[in-house]
């Protein structure tokens, strides 16, 4: 019957939608992230990226993160914070939150996404005395 | 064990030394550096008397070659002065109309100008081999002792000053020494501390071999030339 | 002492260093028929009194050497130049033996090169192997004659007992390093010390071994030539002081230039390497500098790095200088021009080239203005500028060898032209040359006669009553010198008519054709801009825009007239561009090709070295810039038609490296006779009198740390017990 019309791939699309908050929102989804997918929310993190797993898909593509809604396409897989990435590059199958030998320290700073073409990016620049010294006017005021 | 041996050596050494460097060969240097006795504070000015040698040594020389008497000039200094301050140098120098570096080039390379204080008595023996086969390490250390004084150095009182000296061409009177100009020959450790006696008590000791000898003859008399010296015509053709 | 010693205790000296070098004396005997020696079995004819080595030269064959140097005496305390000469018992020293009739040398037999493998075993013996970190590496005659003459493999194993010879480091002033464990005692630096440069502070002292270079007592060498030392010094133990670890000559571009820190246009080598002036070297000029350079020349590189005007600044309505773009510094400069209406002053300084004083002086006429000034004085009474040979150095300094009296009048040649003070001493060491003085008592490293410092006496020996008078007119080549600087005087028209007065007295004595009065210029750009008619200020008149082309001078600067647009055209932050309205950035002397003329009237050029820093640019282009902002077009626009209009106005100003030599000595006179009845009584006084005023005169050499940190040393020498002035 499947063979024949695909019942089971409607019910699964209809069920991506629902999960996903109905055909807009699935839409708004599918348009930022380019896939639409559908999984259990696992957690959050500080930057407020959620964390979902669906073992259903194969190995790889079962554990995603939805960046927080308010970087809408600007999101960078830099802004995946340090707790959270051992999980989602399979280095590790606890969660940050479930791990007992996650060390926490008070001087542990804050994560920052890559700052790399925005204002903040790091400039090199020379160390070096300039090669001439420019004159400089006397300033009256 | 070799290796050992290596470390504990490289320990006990300076271990930066990759390269050692020549130590001085002389006692003296060869820059100035000023010190308490040795300054240009100290001035210098030739006796009277002296100024009239002065006169007469540039007169010896024609004009445009007045400086060949910078070695008379220098060694008159240092008799005056008993040495050869930097300033006696600058004196030298004016009186020659040189520049002062001629001088100091002449000063340092000979070894007879003292650039150093020296004592009244310069007392210089004479350690080369036949000298030193005669016994010239027994005057030596009867020096030290008696005067209480290393050799090239001074004695406190500024009277002595012992150095010790390649040969001074007395090698057929054998050990010598030279006290300022005058040689003492021959020498015995007893013959040494009767001379310093003399001289610490204002006695002028005799110059001149110690032994019975009255100058470089054999000790037991003659050996050779004791005939009578032949007359003209000796062992010459009769038809000459 | 050197002349007396060296002419009388080595007879042959002149006949050892001559040929070629010296010209001699007149009276000396006429040389006998040539000399037929053989090198290598080649055949050479050479003057009696001829080395060995000269003869060698001669046929083509470079003998190797530390000690001889052509322009010292004779040392020969090396050993290199061992030679062997058939049938000779031993190798014989090259440099010191005069050849035979009929000797033949073999340099490269068997006997001489184990010679010099054995000298140069001796010498590397007590030499540290520290070629890495020596920065004579490259470039150092001991490392290239052990590769050519060494041997392949060391002896030397003597480094646990003894090892190698190590001496003190001297401190000779902020110029010359000294490494003197590297000293191979050629002895070249206390001899060009005693015979060039006239100062006998550097000799030997000690013996054997420990024998060392040196000061003996802790002394600067206070010379204003000090830097020639370290070229002479064949090994690294005499180096750069300013240049030490900063570049290999291998890595660095040579840039052949001229000078401008003084008015001879010394030939100089500029190296740099990525864009950085690294050291300026000279470059053998026989005419000029021979191959010496005076330490200003060597070592003010570094304020070229100084006080730059990189951008062009305009003053904003606060009354500050603010960087602005080209266009607005053009655009501001242009209206200040218009708006003049023609009544615009130009003044050029003393380091501006050719070209853009042509250029100016083009803008200027076109614009309506005929008040093109320099900002050196010169009289403008009598014959004025209108006679080059009024301003010129009319004898040349290498003809100055063959003068046998000079009068120097209000001038200080030591620190004025060094270089020209070292042909004068030349002079006097081998040719007996007599040097009175007029001025200002000071030491000029040789002897001289004083006559006093009052200008009444050129006046009594212009009118024959004074006592020197008499051996001034015995004289066959008689020079007079006048520093221009006694043009800032008010009465400098009167000493000026004074001594062409004089001159043309001797001149009715003196050898046909021999040219005696000479000015003695103090800046680089003074004998162009007077070529291109530019004229010398008195009195500056009040104009609506003032145009500086480089002219810093004090004078001009200090009184700013009120209600004048001032524009500053010039590659220094200096007096002129502080009371500037308009500041535009040029080119220093190392990064632009450029036409000079030097004091004898010898138009050189300088090339382009480095490119001028950040938005400055050759001077003639900016003010061509304008013109075509202005309105008036330039009808030039490369390098070459710049000088083919230089051609038109002065043909002798692209003729490069010829001497033009100037006449009309007499009708000069001949105008200015009225002036030389007059008195003048106010002493004569120079500017340069002892070494630290030496060593800062201009906008380049103000802005060098080097210049500052040698007047410094002096100062600090003059405080020391073992200094001696000599004045």
């Amino acid at each position: 019957m499947n063979n024949i019309f695909p019942f089971n791939k409607f019910i699964t699309g209809f069920n991506i939608i629902k999960a996903n908050g109905g055909p807009l929102n699935a839409f708004k989804k599918l348009f930022r992230h380019d896939e639409l997918k559908i999984g259990t929310l696992v957690g959050t993190d500080e930057m407020g990226n959620r964390y979902y797993e669906n073992n259903t898909y194969f190995y790889g593509r079962n554990r995603w993160v939805e960046y927080n809604d308010q970087v809408y396409l600007d999101y960078d897989a830099s802004q995946i914070t340090a707790e959270w990435y051992g999980w989602i590059h399979y280095k590790t199958d606890l969660l940050p939150y479930n791990d007992p030998n996650r060390p926490k320290y008070k001087w542990m700073a804050k994560h920052t996404e890559n700052e790399t073409g925005t204002e903040r990016q790091y400039v090199p620049y020379s160390t070096m005395p300039p090669k001439i010294q420019a004159w400089v006017p006397p300033n009256k005021n | 064990m070799l290796s050992l041996n290596k470390i504990a050596k490289c320990l006990l050494s300076n271990s930066r030394t990759f390269q050692t460097s020549a130590v001085l060969k002389h006692d003296t240097m060869f820059n100035h550096r000023d010190t308490k006795e040795d300054n240009l504070d100290i001035k210098f000015e030739f006796s009277d008397e002296n100024k009239k040698r002065i006169d007469a040594i540039l007169a010896i020389y024609p004009e445009g070659h007045k400086r060949a008497a910078m070695i008379p000039l220098l060694d008159l200094a240092q008799r005056q002065h008993g040495w050869l301050p930097i300033s006696a140098m600058h004196k030298v120098a004016d009186v020659l109309d040189l520049p002062k570096m001629r001088v100091y080039e002449v000063a340092t390379f000979y070894t007879m100008f003292m650039r150093k204080p020296t004592g009244k008595y310069h007392l210089q023996v004479c350690t080369t081999t036949p000298c030193w086969l005669r016994g010239s390490d027994d005057v030596i250390s009867c020096l030290k002792k008696k005067l209480d004084i290393g050799v090239g150095e001074t004695s406190k009182d500024g009277q002595w000053t012992l150095s010790e000296v390649e040969c001074l061409g007395a090698c057929v009177n054998a050990p010598m020494m030279q006290v300022n100009d005058d040689y003492f020959e021959d020498l015995t450790t007893k013959d040494v501390e009767s001379i310093i006696d003399d001289l610490k008590n204002g006695k002028t000791p005799t110059p001149g071999p110690r032994s019975s000898r009255y100058a470089s003859e054999p000790m037991d008399g003659l050996t050779s030339l004791k005939e009578e010296p032949y007359g003209p015509g000796f062992k010459v053709r009769p038809d000459l | 002492m050197f002349r007396t010693t060296l002419q009388r205790t080595v007879p042959c000296i002149r006949l050892v260093v001559a040929p070629g070098q010296f010209r001699l004396n007149s009276n000396a005997p006429a040389p006998p028929s040539k000399l037929e020696v053989f090198i290598d079995d080649k055949k050479v004819l050479v003057d009696p009194g001829t080395t060995v080595l000269q003869a060698a030269a001669l046929a083509g064959v470079e003998i190797p050497r530390f000690c001889y140097h052509e322009r010292l005496a004779v040392a020969g305390n090396c050993r290199m130049c061992l030679v062997e000469v058939e049938r000779s018992p031993k190798p014989v020293a090259a440099c010191a033996m005069p050849v035979m009739n009929g000797w033949k040398i073999k340099t490269n037999s068997e006997l001489t090169r184990k010679a010099r493998e054995g000298v140069m075993e001796f010498l590397l013996m007590n030499h540290p192997l520290d070629c890495p970190i020596c920065d004579q590496g490259g470039e150092c005659d001991l490392q290239d004659q052990s590769m050519a003459f060494g041997s392949d493999r060391s002896r030397f194993v003597d480094i646990d007992y003894s090892g190698k010879r190590a001496v003190e480091d001297k401190d000779i002033g902020p110029l010359v390093k000294t490494i003197m464990t590297r000293c191979i005692h050629c002895t070249r630096c206390i001899r060009f010390a005693s015979e060039v440069a006239g100062v006998d502070d550097l000799g030997t002292t000690g013996r054997g071994s420990d024998m060392q270079v040196g000061t003996y007592i802790e002394k600067m060498f206070l010379s204003e030539l000090s830097g020639n030392v370290i070229d002479l010094c064949p090994v690294g133990a005499l180096t750069s002081k300013p240049y030490s670890f900063s570049a290999r000559p291998w890595e660095t571009r040579k840039t052949d230039s001229v000078d401008v820190l003084d008015a001879l246009g010394s030939n100089i080598v500029v190296s740099t390497r990525a864009g950085d002036v690294m050291r300026i070297l000279p470059r053998l000029n026989e005419d000029i500098n021979e191959e010496w350079l005076s330490d200003k020349s060597r070592f003010s590189y570094d304020g070229l790095k100084r006080q730059r005007l990189i951008t062009p600044l305009v003053k904003d309505n606060k009354g500050n200088l603010v960087p602005v773009e080209w266009e607005d510094a053009l655009v501001a400069t242009s209206r200040a021009l218009i708006n003049a209406n023609g009544n615009i002053v130009g003044v050029s300084g003393g380091l501006s080239d050719a070209e853009s004083m042509i250029a100016l002086k083009d803008l200027l006429n076109r614009l309506g203005s005929e008040q093109l000034y320099t900002e050196e004085p010169f009289p403008m009474t009598g014959s004025g500028t209108d006679f080059r040979s009024s301003y010129i150095l009319n004898s040349s300094i290498s003809g100055l060898e063959q003068a046998d009296l000079v009068l120097l009048i209000g001038t200080n040649p030591r620190y004025e032209a060094p270089l020209l003070n070292t042909r004068i001493r030349k002079s006097y060491v081998h040719n007996d040359l007599e040097i009175a003085l007029l001025g200002p008592k000071v030491d000029l490293s040789y002897d001289y006669e004083y006559l006093g410092e009052s200008p009444a006496i050129l006046k009594d020996l212009a009118e024959k009553r004074h006592a020197f008078y008499a051996k001034l007119s015995k004289a066959k080549r008689p020079v007079i010198i006048l520093g221009a600087q006694q043009f800032e005087r008010e009465d400098g028209a009167i000493l000026l008519a004074q001594a062409q007065q004089l001159s043309q007295e001797l001149n009715k004595n003196a050898d046909k054709g021999w040219k005696i009065l000479n000015v003695l210029q103090q800046v680089a750009g003074q004998v162009a801009a007077l070529d291109l008619g530019y004229k010398p200020y008195n009195n500056l008149p009040a104009a609506k825009v003032l145009y500086l082309l480089g002219a810093d001078n004090e004078s001009l600067t200090k009184c700013k007239p009120a209600g004048t647009t001032v524009i500053y055209q010039g590659h220094h932050g200096d007096a002129g561009a502080a009371i500037a309205d308009i500041v535009l950035p040029g080119a220093a002397y190392t990064e632009k090709q450029a036409t000079y003329v030097n004091t004898e009237g010898r138009a050189q050029q300088t090339l382009m070295a480095v490119q001028p820093p950040g938005m400055a640019r050759s001077d003639w282009k900016i003010i061509r810039a304008i013109s075509e902002f202005v309105g008036v077009k330039l009808p030039y626009d490369t390098l070459n038609e710049v000088r083919d209009r230089l051609t038109d106005v002065c043909p002798s100003m692209t003729r490069y490296g010829d001497l033009e030599p100037a006449n009309y000595l007499v009708q000069a006179s001949d105008l200015a006779k009225d002036l030389s009845s007059q008195t003048v009584s106010t002493p004569l006084n120079v500017k340069q009198i002892t070494l630290e005023d030496f060593y800062m005169t201009d906008s380049i050499s103000r802005s060098s740390p080097t210049m500052a940190k040698c007047i410094q040393a002096v100062r600090k020498q003059k405080e020391s017990k073992y200094y001696e002035s000599r004045a």
